[in-house]
């Protein structure tokens, strides 16, 4: 049967615009993602989305669970972000998740990580509201970094003045890095340090030697004194005796005491010697007229010699001393 | 006033156009169920049009292949990503370059060659000829070729993405020192079901719509050589803008059961 044009020409238009109900129907169904599994919404609330789209993924532990379907601001500080996720995974968010936002590697797309919480909470239902956390985006990162960056710059400034001036050999440092006879001289009190060190060292193993053989040898004193309980009984004796004797010399002190202070205030002869001043002068007086007398004494005794009875014993005296000396000269 | 007319009818011969294009495509539906099918000439219409375009298509897509990875490398290599260059490379060809180029290539090959080989027939009253002796033309000339086109285009484009990646290898082997092992590794890595299967299924749509138009307007030519060239022409052309409408549709289908 032959169509007519006016068949041909309908049947071209509902062709043509079924297609383009067709392109519209399937264009609407691709907007609306994930149409064919069983879905349901929930939100979180964002400061700063980061540059999240709609459709950019949603990821719980890793694993994509839906996408993000609406970003909404609700006032100046506020965003929120609807999410459609697969109804199978909710049943393992608990309504203690976190969300925050995320991006797919360095240079990938923008995500939300849903991270799980204490698991304290009942599990998520449709239309819920969880937490979210507002990760440092990478404007903050770079703010930052800027200001290390300075420090950084400050810091490396300072350094090249300071390894400067020690090239230069300014500063204890400087002197210390540059200075050849410092050096040696350094190396010099290193090695009279290591004599220093070993003399020391050698004195305490001597004195250690000597603390042990005092510990061990009896027949020193020290040792004795440690060691010997028999000579250690003896000096304790020897301690308790000189405390007697030591209380036996007190008592003679002061005997002793007694008597002086007797001597002192007694008229005794001692005392008379020792404290009478006119003794003294008696005794002088008597003593020049002892001197005076002898004086006239040798005078008479002189007149004596000269005399004609008297002068011919006394040059036989002489004559015989004259004898003696010249046998003695022989 | 005359424009108005002019373009109205213009519109009206548009539509009648589709109408009759609607019409051609139920009845080749319905004469591929009727019996007697002809396997024999089918199996030959698939050796010819196959093995016709064969070289062509494995050249174009050798150099798609070169000329993509060519061309993306310096952009890959600004961000320091030329390793990603084959994971790129084969889920581009595979998914999108592959099919449409391979298609639209074959459009003017095939879709032509269908077109002037039906149109001279018609012209030459041969297709009337058949008719008198008693065979169905349609469905010895139509349904044959049209099928014939359905079947071998996917294979064609298959032939097509692999000797693309052939050619992208070559450069990513001289330019980037890439084995072969690790460039089809990372090639087969990031193909995914969601990637072959749709372009798959959309290459036989490709092929269904060079068939039907090629024969559509190669069975319907207007008399004369003129009207041979005419009916070519406009079959290739109605075809190349077919092709991407039938992409465009695919691509959202795809996004809905696949997201891409």
């Amino acid at each position: 049967m032959k169509k007519t044009n006016s068949q041909k020409f309908r049947l071209g238009l509902f062709v043509s615009i079924g297609t383009i109900i067709f392109l519209v129907v399937i264009y609407l169904i691709g907007q609306r993602q994930s149409m064919f599994k069983k879905n349901f919404t929930i939100s979180a609330y964002f400061q700063n989305v980061n540059g999240l789209q709609n459709g950019n993924n949603v990821r719980y532990s890793g694993i994509d669970i839906g996408t993000v379907k609406e970003i909404t601001m609700i006032n100046d500080s506020t965003i929120k972000v609807n999410m459609v996720i697969d109804k199978k995974i909710a049943g393992h968010i608990h309504k203690d998740a976190v969300a925050t936002i995320g991006s797919d590697g360095l240079v990938g797309n923008m995500l939300v990580n849903i991270v799980p919480g204490e698991r304290l909470e009942t599990v998520i239902s449709n239309g819920d509201v969880i937490k979210s956390s507002n990760k440092l985006g990478t404007d903050d990162i770079l703010n930052t970094l800027n200001v290390t960056n300075k420090n950084a710059a400050k810091l490396t400034a300072d350094l090249l003045k300071i390894t400067n001036k020690l090239l230069e050999g300014k500063g204890t440092l400087g002197v210390l890095l540059n200075d050849t006879i410092l050096a040696k001289d350094l190396k010099q009190s290193v090695a009279n340090l290591k004599k220093v060190s070993q003399g020391a060292s050698n004195t305490v193993n001597e004195l250690n030697h000597m603390i042990v053989s005092l510990k061990t040898n009896d027949d020193t004193v020290l040792g004795m004194l440690m060691n010997d309980t028999i000579s250690g009984n003896k000096l304790k004796t020897i301690v308790s005796n000189l405390e007697v004797s030591s209380s036996k010399v007190d008592s003679l002190i002061g005997n002793i005491n007694v008597l002086v202070r007797d001597i002192n205030s007694s008229k005794g002869a001692f005392n008379y010697i020792t404290k009478d001043t006119s003794l003294v002068n008696s005794l002088k007086s008597t003593l020049k007229n002892i001197n005076e007398g002898t004086e006239k004494f040798n005078e008479n005794m002189e007149a004596f010699k000269h005399n004609f009875l008297t002068r011919g014993y006394f040059r036989k005296l002489e004559k015989q001393k004259k004898k003696a000396e010249k046998k003695s000269n022989k | 006033m005359l424009r108005f007319d002019v373009m109205t009818k213009q519109l009206k011969s548009f539509f009648i156009e589709i109408g009759e294009l609607s019409l051609f495509t139920s009845r080749f539906f319905k004469e591929t169920f009727k019996q007697p099918f002809e396997l024999k000439e089918l199996l030959q219409q698939c050796y010819q049009i196959g093995n016709r375009s064969l070289l062509l298509v494995s050249i174009t897509g050798f150099i798609i292949g070169l000329v993509l990875t060519l061309q993306t490398r310096p952009t890959l290599m600004e961000f320091g990503a030329v390793s990603w260059m084959p994971s790129m490379v084969g889920i581009s060809i595979v998914r999108e370059i592959g099919p449409i180029i391979t298609a639209l290539v074959c459009a003017g090959k095939i879709g032509s060659g269908i077109s002037a080989e039906l149109g001279s027939m018609r012209v030459t009253e041969q297709i009337d000829a058949m008719e008198v002796s008693g065979i169905n033309p349609f469905k010895y000339l139509v349904v044959t070729r049209v099928l014939a086109v359905t079947f071998m285009l996917p294979l064609l484009i298959i032939i097509a993405d692999t000797i693309a990646l052939f050619g992208s290898f070559l450069v990513e082997n001289v330019k980037g020192n890439v084995s072969f092992v690790l460039f089809f590794n990372q090639v087969l890595d990031a193909l995914k079901f969601g990637d072959v299967v749709p372009a798959t299924i959309k290459s036989f749509f490709f092929g269904a719509a060079i068939g039907l138009i090629g024969s559509f307007k190669g069975y319907n030519c207007e008399e004369g050589t003129a009207g041979v060239g005419k009916a070519t022409n406009i079959a290739v052309v109605s075809t190349s803008l077919l092709l991407f409408i039938i992409d465009f549709m695919a691509v959202f289908v795809t996004d809905i059961f696949f997201e891409l």
